[in-house]
């Protein structure tokens, strides 16, 4: 397997006139190439820091950071699913799907055909002349995971995309995540709180505790997939994770 | 998969079904109030009629003294010569005092405006996107915004003259303030989740600011441009009437009140009503039905611009 991502002791305060947030502590972790990898823990506990210090929102501490062995650099590309509704809501789905491509100088004609491929990836091709306010908010995220995809970025990175569905939409997306993720083989980086979520679509579970924000454990998942939430090792697996979030 | 979401319908559908719909009398409502106003006019004027005749003109003395504005040159020269050519019919008409007080309007204030509406984006854009012109014209503009530009009108008289010129520089001064303010707020307040998205994708910043920024501020910039034409509007009036210019529809209004014409003071305001109307319906409602409506950006900054 080769490594993709490598984090070194990584650190993170925030120095605001307020007060110091000391956000992470002491991180390892190395992510390889195609995997998919969940970062559970409870809220405040800076896995969306750490996301945006992947993304470049954010500075680091100190630490280090490599992908592909190089340091990382901030214009690398990433595709990046955020918790709010971030498409641009004066843009079609489609024409939101190809930003990136358009960033990238693609021709108009390859633009339509990719955008189009990734709406069908994520089943809206129907709705690729909406714009995103006439979408529901499932629609609206389907559509970011396709512009986040759309334009071959090396990592995804989602940041509890689907937080704010309800259960059912919710679950429908996450199938469609791994499905997506199966078929693009991208190395995918999701953050989320729901450990029913972590243990269905994660390769393996990184699992943070507060206060400086750190890794507690990294838990491997082996089930098969497409995984059954009530077979009785999804419900151990579980079980586990919500330990190690909660007593330590 | 099956989607367990009903695909909503998209609104613009739904508004066009309504609008097909909707019969003639639906859409004649809002005339009403005015036939009702106009009534009462009318029978007030007719009663006061004995004393008052000229002060209190009935609405159909008003609406023959509009007719009268407006074609007294041309019939008064096809009297003398009943042979005129049709372009000299069209020139004479083109004589008729509220012809020339309408036109004299009609040009400056979108002018103004416009130029207003240029030079209020350029510095909002700055303001917006250089701390340096933010700390500059920041305090400027507050100070500024809160003076009726109509008071600056002595001051211009005096260093520019009596004339158009200054009638435009106090227009375009009183809508440029609201029109930088409200472009420097809409850059300012972008949504940052857009620019997150944009830079993920390795967006240049002049690429943000064209592709995310502008069209992501457009709503506080109409609205912005909105309340700009309503205060060029009202300082363009004023400034007009005292500027001492001849031409205009409010400084006709004040000579007007020399003659106690009262009719036509009522058809030059009329006119300045349906001016504003007119600006509405075919500048703002087509932009932003075609825009930020479209687009459903309306709804969340909705109530503040409602309330303008
Ligand atoms: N921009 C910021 N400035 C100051 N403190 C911050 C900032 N972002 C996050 N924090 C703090 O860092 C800690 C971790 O936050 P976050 O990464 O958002 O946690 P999580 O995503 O796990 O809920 C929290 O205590 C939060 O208040
Ligand atoms: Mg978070």
């Amino acid at each position: 397997m080769v490594t993709k991502i490598s984090i070194q002791n990584l650190r993170k305060i925030y120095d605001t006139p307020e007060r110091r947030v000391h956000a992470l502590e002491g991180v390892n972790l190395n992510i390889e190439d195609g995997e998919f990898i969940c970062l559970v823990g409870l809220s405040g506990c800076g896995k969306t820091t750490l996301l945006n210090m992947l993304a470049g929102f954010v500075e680091i501490t100190a630490g280090t950071i490599t992908m592909d062995g190089k340091t990382l650099t901030q214009d690398y590309d990433k595709g990046v699913v955020f918790q709010e509704y971030a498409l641009f809501p004066w843009r079609t789905a489609r024409q939101n799907v190809e930003y990136g491509l358009e960033i990238r100088n693609v021709p108009e004609e390859e633009r339509k055909r990719i955008s189009l491929d990734f709406l069908r990836l994520v089943r809206l091709e129907e709705f690729a002349d909406f714009f995103p306010h006439n979408l529901s908010g499932g629609m609206r995220q389907r559509v970011a995971v396709a512009r986040a995809m759309a334009f071959d970025p090396q990592i995804l990175l989602m940041d509890e995309p689907f937080g704010a569905l309800d259960a059912q939409t919710r679950e429908e997306l996450q199938a469609l995540t791994v499905d997506v993720w199966q078929k693009t083989k991208k190395t995918i980086l999701y953050v989320t709180h729901n450990l029913s979520e972590a243990v269905y679509l994660g390769n393996r579970i990184v699992v943070f505790v507060p206060n400086p924000g750190r890794i507690r454990e990294i838990v491997k998942v082996d089930l098969p997939r497409p995984r059954d939430d009530l077979a009785p090792e999804f419900i151990k697996l579980q079980r586990h994770v919500n330990d190690l979030i909660r007593d330590f | 998969m099956q989607t367990s979401e009903a695909p909503p319908v998209p609104q613009s559908m739904d508004e066009k079904k309504k609008e097909v719909r909707s019969p003639i009398w639906v859409k004649l409502r809002p005339i009403y109030p005015f036939i009702v106003i106009l009534a009462i006019w009318q029978v007030a004027a007719m009663q006061a009629q004995g004393n008052q005749g000229r002060l209190f003109p009935t609405v159909d003395a008003i609406v023959y003294r509009a007719w009268e504005l407006v074609t007294g040159p041309l019939f008064r020269a096809l009297a003398e010569n009943p042979n005129l050519g049709l372009f000299d019919q069209i020139w004479k008409l083109g004589e008729s005092p509220i012809l020339l007080h309408t036109l004299n309007t009609a040009w400056r204030l979108p002018f103004s405006f416009f130029i207003a509406a240029i030079v209020g984006t350029v510095v909002g854009i700055l303001m917006g996107r250089f701390a340096f012109w933010e700390s500059f014209f920041v305090p400027l503009l507050s100070v500024l915004l809160p003076i009726p530009a109509i008071a600056w009108t002595p001051i211009v008289v005096i260093w520019s003259g009596i004339g158009d010129q200054t009638v435009i520089v106090i227009t375009a001064f009183a809508s440029f303030l609201p029109i930088a303010m409200a472009v420097w707020t809409g850059v300012k307040t972008v949504n940052p989740v857009w620019i997150r998205a944009a830079q993920s994708m390795n967006a240049d910043k002049m690429t943000i600011f064209r592709t995310v920024v502008l069209p992501g501020s457009l709503p506080m910039i109409l609205s912005g441009m909105r309340i700009g034409l309503a205060r060029a509007w009202r300082a363009g009036v004023g400034a007009e009437a005292f500027a001492g210019i001849r031409w205009g529809l409010s400084a006709g209004i004040f000579d007007a009140q020399e003659y106690l014409d009262i009719a036509f003071m009522m058809v030059a305001l009329g006119i300045l009503g349906l001016f504003g109307f007119v600006l509405e319906k075919v500048l703002f409602q087509p932009i932003e039905s075609r825009t930020v409506i479209r687009w459903g950006m309306m709804e969340a900054m909705g109530a503040q611009d409602k309330k303008v």
